[in-house]
């Protein structure tokens, strides 16, 4: 039974794999990006090797792979047949060969297998002699077998809410604290690491907490083994074997039960009836009040929101107590807007087949216009406001509140630049788009990578020169009295955002009028 | 029933080396209902797009009403309804929201829209799941909020794409009676389908299209020739015999000769 679902598994990656080039460098990236964390694992476990505080870091290393073994799966829910218990139900299986078949399925693979060949780097890094070379090798499968375990009770657990609409709704908010998780380890640990904010006295603290857990008791069972407390260490492997087989257990009880639960999927959520918002504004305010919808309850719209607040905070974060936090803030300013123009560049395309029902209203240029406008303005009334409450949170941050009025104002130009190049962009480089198993947004349709490259590129570069004139303004006019200043370059910047706004909404309806039947069939063939 | 609403002239469209729509010629009396069937791939869905402004053909001409879709789309959009194929709706409005949206798309002022889709969601048999998410309608109320979204606007002509595409039998008689309903009043309706028992009952005229070229049109009476349309349209089209070699080991009585 085990050898079969590992087969299932094995056989579905191949399967994956052979279907198309995509699928092809994906897996080779991902097998080559396996190999190098194993490698950088091993070599920074290894290199705490005399270190104080080395069992502390450990713990912190030993606890990060765990809480990854926790979340990734439950994004990886539709990706891999071998943990969903309703598509193995069907046939007569019983519980524990069946759980046997689970487990061995999620060990392999080429991740389990980096996480085994990393967190060995303790052999190097922690173990002292020939107890705690006998226990660190015994401590490593051990973690990574209560990994697996976790990730499989996991799962099954949320296995019902996450068939379900509002299960995968919620699993996709949690992208949101992994993609902050990962600024933080690739933006802020490394700067603060090279000027000497982060120490390994930094994870003492930490340490209090992590020992106790499994992960911990993995690391520390290595330690105690190295200094002779070779009791200690056993004690602390067989709490964390009976912790695993507690898990376990429950894991089995739970999978028993959801081979004979009825599904949940048609579970659904009533919202409030009221009418759509903006019932004066015509077309105009029919396509806002979508827009605004859209914006609260497409979980893919809150995700866009949160990144451009993650990033626009991540990007500036570790220089904003530096003598070159106004740079910082600016720059942080534009990289938030041009991720609204990045995120919005192909309205059509990720708008689907639905945008089929827009466009049979949409018989003139002006109604073009209106259609354009309508998008722009739900989008403004979300993106003024959280910029600019990021904006002055970030200076004040930074301890110069008064900065936050010149980010603002580098705000005010890029939303607008953002709004045109997002108009225009959607109606010269449109594309189907898909949302693949595991992801909780939509990317480029296999072959059109390229036109999604270009519009990402072209909103970057393009936000940066239409925001440049207002950071020149800024530099220019800096010897200037700020209560004369900061007013007028506030108003100059927001007049001039919503012309360039209001010169994209043109320009886009002229472009789109006689492109219609080609962006509705861009649509059309974007897929759920 | 008066002169033509829909008129198909010579209308044709390539995909690379594949003819879909091998210049297809097609007339639809005003207030008559008709069918286009054809076996998968025959050009139905690439027709109707076609037809509905949705797709840019080679060549040819469309008049609905006497307007040139490709001409003056702005004109012909107004008078034409449309379910296109999978029916793929706003999935984060409710159902309400949903009717509510098309008919303000539609130029309908927002007390309108607002009335009749609560009127259309009460045909339709969806008052009680007005406020679900679109998201989680299943397929037969999804087809049937797609039908009140082109129906809101109270469009002459009507174009639907399988309207009863994985819908169940309750929602498919619904809509049924719906079309027939719309047939009725004088409304011209036009649908693909691949149920006969549908066309049969809704429909007046019926056209069959096969390999992207209509292959019989005219009223239903003269299409079947006193078969039966299922009959009628496999004798029209290339059906190939299912290949059943080698399969003596499929059915109940194979596993008793087994046990035994």
């Amino acid at each position: 039974m085990a050898w079969l679902i590992v087969e299932l598994k094995l056989r579905s990656l191949r399967n994956a794999v052979r279907s198309s080039r995509r699928a092809r460098i994906a897996f080779i990236l991902s097998t080559t990006l396996a190999a190098v964390v194993a490698a950088a694992v091993f070599g920074s476990l290894a290199a705490l090797r005399g270190r104080p505080g080395a069992v502390d870091e450990a713990t912190a290393v030993f606890t990060m792979f765990a809480f990854g073994w926790l979340v990734l799966p439950i994004f990886a829910f539709g990706l891999d047949a071998t943990l969903d218990p309703a598509l193995l139900a069907p046939y007569p299986l019983r519980p524990r060969p069946l759980a046997a078949g689970m487990l061995a399925a999620s060990a392999a693979g080429a991740w389990p297998l980096a996480n085994v060949l990393g967190l060995l780097g303790v052999t190097v890094g922690l173990a002292h002699g020939v107890p705690g070379l006998l226990i660190a090798p015994a401590a490593v499968l051990l973690q990574v077998l209560f990994c697996i375990t976790l990730a499989r009770f996991a799962t099954t657990g949320l296995a019902r809410l996450l068939r379900s609409r509002r299960g995968k709704d919620l699993a996709a908010f949690l992208l949101l604290p992994v993609f902050a998780l990962y600024q933080v380890i690739t933006q802020v640990v490394p700067r603060m690491a090279f000027e000497g904010k982060l120490r390994p006295v930094a994870f003492a603290g930490l340490d209090r907490w992590l020992h106790w857990l499994p992960p911990g008791l993995a690391a520390h069972a290595v330690q105690y083994a190295s200094v002779g407390r070779t009791g200690t260490a056993l004690g602390c492997l067989l709490l964390l074997a009976a912790v695993t087989v507690l898990l376990g257990w429950i894991w089995t009880g739970i999978l028993r039960r959801a081979l004979v639960t009825v599904d949940t999927t048609t579970q659904s959520s009533v919202v409030r009836q009221g009418g759509l918002p903006f019932a004066r504004f015509g077309l105009r305010g029919a396509v806002a009040a979508r827009f605004w919808i859209y914006q609260r309850r497409e979980p893919s719209s809150l995700i866009y929101w949160g990144i451009v607040g993650v990033v626009m905070v991540a990007s500036s974060a570790s220089s904003l107590l530096t003598p070159s936090y106004r740079g910082a803030l600016l720059s942080s300013a534009g990289i938030g807007a041009a991720l609204l123009a990045i995120f919005h560049s192909n309205s059509a395309g990720m708008t689907g087949p639905a945008f089929v029902y827009e466009a049979m209203a949409m018989t003139s240029r002006r109604a073009l216009r209106c259609y354009f406008s309508g998008q722009n303005l739900a989008l403004s009334v979300i993106a003024v406001p959280l910029l600019t409450v990021i904006c002055f949170g970030l200076a004040a941050a930074a301890g110069h509140p008064e900065a936050g009025f010149l980010a603002v104002a580098v705000d005010f130009a890029g939303i607008g630049a953002s709004m045109a190049l997002s108009n225009v962009f959607t109606v010269r480089l449109p594309y189907p788009t898909e949302k693949r198993e595991g992801s909780p947004v939509r990317g480029a349709s296999e072959g059109h990578a390229g036109r999604a490259l270009g519009a990402t590129f072209g909103s970057l570069l393009g936000t940066a020169v239409a925001v440049s004139p207002v950071a020149a303004a800024e530099a220019l006019t800096s010897a200037d009295p700020a209560a004369v200043r900061i007013p007028v370059l506030l108003v100059c910047a927001a007049c001039y955002g919503v012309a360039l706004a209001w010169a994209g909404v043109r320009i886009a309806a002229r472009v789109a009028e006689p492109k219609l039947p080609e962006l509705c069939q861009v649509a059309l063939h974007s897929m759920a | 029933m008066g002169g033509a609403a829909i008129v198909v002239r010579g209308l044709r469209k390539r995909f690379g080396a594949q003819e879909a729509v091998a210049g297809i010629d097609l007339d639809v009396a005003a207030g008559s209902c008709a069918g286009l069937v054809g076996p998968n791939g025959a050009g139905k869905t690439t027709s109707l797009s076609m037809m509905t402004g949705l797709l840019r053909p080679d060549g040819g001409q469309v008049l609905i009403n006497g307007l040139d879709v490709w001409a003056d789309p702005r004109a012909a959009k107004a008078v034409i309804g449309v379910v296109p194929a999978g029916a793929r709706l706003f999935e984060r409005l409710s159902g309400a929201e949903l009717l509510e949206y098309a008919g303000r798309l539609r130029g309908l002022p927002a007390a309108q829209a607002r009335s009749r889709a609560g009127q259309l969601l009460g045909l339709l048999d969806l008052t009680a799941d007005a406020g679900r998410l679109v998201a989680d309608y299943s397929s037969g109320m999804r087809r049937k909020a797609a039908l009140g979204c082109a129906l809101i606007h109270n469009p002459p002509v009507l174009f639907l794409d399988e309207p009863l595409e994985g819908v169940d039998p309750v929602s498919a008689d619904v809509i049924r009676r719906l079309l027939a309903r719309l047939a009725a009043s004088g409304s011209t309706v036009l649908f693909s389908s691949h149920v006969m028992e549908l066309v049969e009952q809704v429909c007046d005229h019926v056209s069959i299209i096969d390999k992207g070229a209509i292959v019989a049109s005219g009223p239903i009476r003269q299409v079947r020739r006193g078969k039966t349309l299922q009959q009628a349209f496999m004798d029209l089209v290339d059906v190939r015999a299912s290949a059943e070699d080698g399969l003596s080991w499929l059915g109940s009585s194979s596993n008793l000769s087994c046990a035994r």
